[in-house]
Formats: C-alpha cells, sequence, structure tokens
C-alpha cells in the first residue's frame, strides 16, 4: 500500500512539475530580478509563490539525492519536493519557522521539529499567531500522552508517539464528487471557488484547508499499519501490558478483511477506538471511562450513525479482537473451533484413507488374506507343477 | 414413469436409470452455486495468501463480490427449499397415495415408508460399509452389493443437508448483524463467524478431494462421470457400483438370463 501511495505521488509530482517548471523559472527569474530593482513587492502573485521559501532552501534540497546516513546508522532523505510541499497544509509556512534553530548556510543537522511552536501565521478565527498547541495539549492527556500517568507507564518514554509519528505522509484526495480526479486540488471543485475569491492562492489553500478535513486522507489499512507500527510490536505489547497482538486480531475480522481488500468504508483503528465526534488525539485507554471502547460505551461507538446505526445495543457483545488460540478469555471460539477442526480431520481423513485402499486395491488387484483350504491349496500347487 | 425408462438402449448398449431432469437441473444449481460461494468467499477467508488478492478482485472484489456471495446463497438456500418441498411432494404423491389406494393408510405404515426411501441411511448401509473394508482390506474378493443408493452416496446426499443448515443461517446473521443484534447477543456472531467459515471449509475440501475423486479423479471416472449430465448409468458401472440394483432391475424387466456375474 505505501508503495503505490508513493508512486502515486511520485507521479503527481513529477506531472506537475512538468506543467509548472517552465512557469516557476521565469517566475523565479523575475522575482529575483524585480527583487533587484526593489519592486518585488508590488508584484503580489509572484512574491506569494517565492514567500514559501524565502531563504531558497529549495536551491540544495531539490536534488532529489540529497541525503546521508545518521549516527544510528539511518538513511536520512532530505530531498523537497516543491511541488509537493506546495500541495500541502505547511505551503504557505516558511521553512526556518519550523526549522528554526537553522541560523547559516550550509547548516549542521537541524534538530527535530517542534509542532507546538508558533509560526507566522494568523489564525483567521481569533487573530492569534498560529500553533498545534492545542492538539498537543489533547493528546499528552491521551493514552498516547504523558500526563497524568504513573512513574510505571512512563518508564519508556520513546514509545509514545510523536506529532510526526502518524503524520508522515501527505495525502489529498479531492472530494469524490468530483469525478475522476486524482490526488490533488480538483480544478472544478476550484471553479466554484474562484469566481469570487480571486485573489492569490486564497482558493486553493482555503479549499485543501477544508477538504482535506472533510474526508478520511488515508485509506483504512493504512490507518491500520500506522498504529501496527507500535501496536504491532509484541515487545512493545509487553512492555506497556497490552492485550495479544491486537493488528492480527483486526485483520482476522470483516473489518480487517474489508481494509485489506482496499474498502474505503472498511473501518480502522481510529473508527473504533476514538469517542465519535471527538477529536482523534484524544484516544483513551480502554479503562477509562472516556475511552470508546469502555464497556459502558461499546455499544454507542458500535451503533454510531455511519456504522452499526440499526443495531441493537447487544451488538456490544461482539468480540473484536478474539484471540482464538486463548481458551481461558475466549472459550466460545477456542472450543469451537476444536470442534470444526475435529470433524474436518474425522471426515476427511475417513474418506481419504477409503480413497487410499481403493487405489491400492486396484494396484495390486491379486493379493489376498484369505485362507484358502488345505486341499485347495495343493491343488492349485500341483496344477502350477504340471504346467 | 414412461419418460424415463428404467433401462434405455443406446448403441446397443444398455443404460439405467439414475436422475430425473428436475434432479439434474437440481444439481447443477447446487454446483454452481456452491462454486461460486466458494470463489467468493474463500479469498476472504485466506485474505493473507498470495492468490487471494488476484482471485478477489476476478470475482468481483470488496465492493461486488459481497453482494454476488449473498445473493448466491440466498439461491443456495431457496434450492435447499425447493429440494426439500420437493422430495416431501414426492414421498405424499408416490407412497402416501399409494398407501391411500391400497387403504393401508397408517402412523406406523408412513414411518416405515419414510425409512423405505431410497436416501435415508439403513441397515444395509452398515454391512456394505464392512462388506466394502472387509474387500479394501483384501479379506474378501467381493465388491460390496450396493442398492440404488450406497452408503457413500448416502453421505455426499447429507453433507449439503447438515451443511447448509449451518452455513445459510449464519450467513444471513452475519449479512443481517444490525438487525440480529435487537434478539442476541453480540457474541453469538463471533459463533456464526466460526460456524460460516470452518464449515464452508469442510465443505469444500470434501467435495474437492472426497466427492470429486468419485466423480473426476478416479481411474474408473476420469475425466468425469456423465450420469449427472445423461441421468444414465452404463452397465458395466451398474455392475461396478449397485450390483443389487441392477439384479433387481433386470428381473424386473425379464431379462434374468441377460444378468452379467460380478466379478470383482
Amino acid at each position: 500500500m505505501n508503495i503505490d501511495i508513493n508512486n502515486r505521488l511520485h507521479s503527481v509530482c513529477r506531472d506537475r512539475w512538468r506543467s509548472t517548471a517552465p512557469v516557476c523559472m521565469i517566475r523565479g527569474l523575475l522575482c529575483c530580478l524585480l527583487m533587484f530593482c526593489g519592486f518585488g513587492l508590488f508584484l503580489s502573485d509572484a512574491y506569494a509563490a517565492a514567500a514559501a521559501d524565502e531563504l531558497n532552501c529549495v536551491l540544495c534540497h531539490k536534488y532529489r539525492g540529497l541525503s546521508r546516513i545518521d549516527e544510528a546508522g539511518d538513511f536520512r532523505l532530505y530531498y523537497i519536493n516543491k511541488g509537493l510541499f506546495n500541495k500541502g497544509p505547511h505551503k504557505r509556512v516558511q521553512c526556518k519557522d519550523c526549522h528554526a534553530d537553522i541560523d547559516k548556510i550550509p547548516h549542521d543537522p537541524a534538530e527535530k521539529v517542534d509542532c507546538t511552536i508558533q509560526c507566522h501565521l494568523t489564525e483567521p478565527s481569533g487573530n492569534e499567531k498560529f500553533t498545534h498547541k492545542p492538539v498537543a495539549e489533547v493528546l499528552a492527556k491521551s493514552v498516547h500522552g504523558t500526563v497524568d500517568k504513573g512513574e510505571e507507564d512512563v518508564q519508556y518514554p520513546e514509545d509514545y508517539p510523536y506529532c510526526t509519528d502518524c503524520h508522515d505522509q501527505p495525502l489529498y484526495r479531492p472530494l469524490s464528487f468530483f469525478k475522476g480526479q486524482a490526488a490533488g486540488v480538483s480544478e472544478r471543485g476550484l471553479s466554484r471557488c474562484k469566481t469570487c475569491h480571486q485573489t492569490g492562492d486564497f482558493a486553493e489553500d482555503f479549499y485543501n484547508h477544508v477538504t482535506s478535513r472533510l474526508q478520511k486522507m488515508r485509506v483504512s489499512s493504512e490507518i491500520v499499519k500506522l498504529c501496527a507500527k507500535c501496536h504491532g510490536d509484541e515487545e512493545f505489547q509487553e512492555r506497556h501490558g497490552l492485550q495479544g497482538n491486537v493488528v492480527a486480531s483486526y485483520w482476522e475480522t470483516f473489518h480487517g478483511k474489508a481494509a485489506y481488500f482496499g474498502s474505503d468504508e472498511a473501518p480502522d483503528c481510529i473508527d473504533c477506538h476514538v469517542v465519535y465526534g471527538e477529536n482523534v488525539h484524544s484516544i483513551a485507554g480502554r479503562a477509562s471511562r472516556a475511552s470508546a471502547t469502555h464497556e459502558a460505551n461499546v455499544s454507542a461507538t458500535c451503533r454510531a450513525s455511519e456504522c452499526h446505526a440499526d443495531a441493537g445495543e447487544q451488538i456490544a457483545g461482539y468480540q473484536v479482537h478474539t484471540d482464538y488460540g486463548d481458551p481461558d478469555k475466549y472459550p466460545l471460539q477456542y472450543y469451537m473451533l476444536k470442534f470444526f477442526k475435529y470433524l474436518m480431520a474425522g471426515v476427511l481423513y475417513f474418506f481419504i484413507t477409503i480413497i487410499f485402499l481403493e487405489l491400492l486395491r486396484r494396484l495390486f488387484p491379486d493379493f489376498s488374506f484369505i485362507k484358502q483350504p488345505e486341499e485347495k491349496r495343493q491343488s492349485t500347487i500341483s496344477t502350477a507343477a504340471k504346467q | 414413469m414412461q419418460r424415463y425408462p428404467k433401462i434405455a438402449l443406446r448403441n446397443g448398449k444398455r443404460y439405467f436409470f439414475r436422475f430425473s431432469q428436475v434432479q439434474r437441473i437440481q444439481h447443477i444449481v447446487l454446483f454452481s452455486t456452491v462454486i461460486t460461494l466458494a470463489l467468493t468467499g474463500f479469498p476472504l477467508r485466506y485474505y493473507d495468501q498470495p492468490w487471494a488478492k488476484p482471485l478477489y478482485e476476478f470475482v468481483g472484489g470488496i465492493e461486488i463480490a459481497p453482494w454476488i456471495h449473498r445473493i448466491t446463497g440466498l439461491i443456495l438456500l431457496g434450492l435447499f427449499v425447493f429440494h426439500t418441498g420437493y422430495w416431501i411432494y414426492l414421498f405424499f404423491k408416490n407412497r402416501v397415495g399409494r398407501l391411500i389406494r391400497e387403504k393401508t393408510l397408517s402412523v406406523g405404515n408412513v414411518i416405515r415408508e419414510f425409512f423405505s426411501m431410497e436416501m435415508i441411511p439403513n441397515r444395509k448401509d452398515f454391512f456394505d460399509l464392512i462388506d466394502m473394508f472387509k474387500y479394501l482390506l483384501y479379506f474378501s474378493n467381493r465388491r460390496p452389493h450396493y442398492d440404488r443408493m450406497s452408503w457413500k452416496e448416502k453421505f455426499d446426499y447429507f453433507a449439503p443437508y447438515w451443511g447448509i443448515p449451518i452455513l445459510g443461517p449464519a450467513g444471513a446473521a452475519l449479512w443481517f448483524r444490525d438487525e440480529i443484534t435487537h434478539y442476541v447477543p453480540g457474541i453469538v456472531l463471533n459463533a456464526f463467524y466460526i460456524m460460516h467459515t470452518d464449515e464452508a471449509l469442510l465443505a469444500a475440501l470434501f467435495l474437492f478431494f472426497v466427492h470429486w475423486y468419485n466423480v473426476h479423479y478416479s481411474p474408473e471416472k476420469f475425466p468425469m462421470a456423465t450420469v449427472f449430465l445423461t441421468g444414465y448409468l452404463s452397465e458395466e458401472e451398474m455392475i461396478h457400483e449397485h450390483y443389487d440394483e441392477y439384479e433387481r432391475i433386470m428381473k424386473e424387466e425379464g431379462l434374468e438370463l441377460e444378468i452379467i456375474p460380478q466379478n470383482h
């Protein structure tokens, strides 16, 4: 799946690069020229395009091979695809807004980005500098955060997810009701905005901003694989005292199978583990009353309007993460499976034995266990001797 | 009865009646639906196998295949209901009707008639089974003399009769999971899931290894036994597989002198 998406992104970037490269180059040249002349600010359109990379970081980072092996021995790729970046959520953010520690060129290895710092953008509803801090606060209080945790729970702080552990791949799909669109902004959809919002890239940005929140940005199986990075790791489960391999048992359900075969509607981890209507970052542990999978809440979670809305309350009794090899926790499933296993073995071995014997009988038709009476045997021997 | 003579002659050879047209059509519907159900079902069970995804895409993918599976399942359930009605109709028409005509209708006689139907297992099947093992293990040179339906054929017949009532309702419950949870606890769905998928596996393996051996792979039948198409079995096969019935029919048709002995 990841490979698919990468390919898709690459092809999108390539196409985009091909179509926009000459325009960008001309714009860039014009921009430089005019900036030298001190007239740059008067050409707002050219200014906006260049604004995303004031420090011209892409001068180096545009090379696809820009990479190194870091101290931990991991391969790190520093290539920035400008076309893709300009379609992403951080389009209007300067590189230095996030990579604040870089102060010279060429620069030293940059520190990890802190997503909670304030950037230069102004949040339009309140006129304050924008920051992801509120999301980080929700996350910190959730099961994935370290706030309000006992000491033994935060023994492995490195196991707790940081923003980029999940938000690692930008993938933008247009709303499905604009037909035949690949990744990116739908021109057809945009045309409806641009009649009024003509200035700059406002329509593109706003469209992107809104539509990316109106739909799932990843297919279900991708979300599961994302969670599985930690929750599919047995050592990790042991360290945190979590129940069995929840990822494997998820794939065994119809939810998982539908996701595996590429259904967009298949429920993934988030659909059941986030309280309906709440922020994704607020996932709580199962023991917490606030959790979507807390005993008292399961029924409401299953019966969310997009899922089993017509189901009865007892749907909560369905055991999603079944470990078929555990007779203590799942006796019904364990013994039923045993029953069918023995039935199957009994029936098949019985008939396959018969088939085997039939073929043997056909291969050696003259063999026999029948004891012939003494005189008959003698006469057979004498006839044979005469011949 | 005139429609299907007990012995038909083609190119100087005798063929013995086994299946009427209605029965043959039922068998075609049965195997078409079962094969379709298996093709649209097993890729889901073995989703992580390399063949699962291409096969599932071929039969419609996640959007279409489940609907093909459900509709085919409904057809199979319909066949089950039809077939049950069919033998009940025949039972009343032929057997109970005869009892009424002969004025010997009583509960005991109806039960006796029921147990004398060709598909109902009886004591002879048990002795045939012993005969078969004696023959297969070289303790006897005489093949078991099966009557109209051998115990193997009865087993084949009752396999769907056990399988469909398990698979069908479980499948329907998984289909209507929302509605069903108003009446039963959710864990029943776990149970139905196991019932559906494991019984399906048993049925598919049985059909593939045992039934297809009997009608396709076996050296006598390869590449295919034709009785499911023609409804008639050759004299040679009758002697081999249904000697008691063969003798009886030959006698009934006045061909007593032409009965060929069974030399194993």
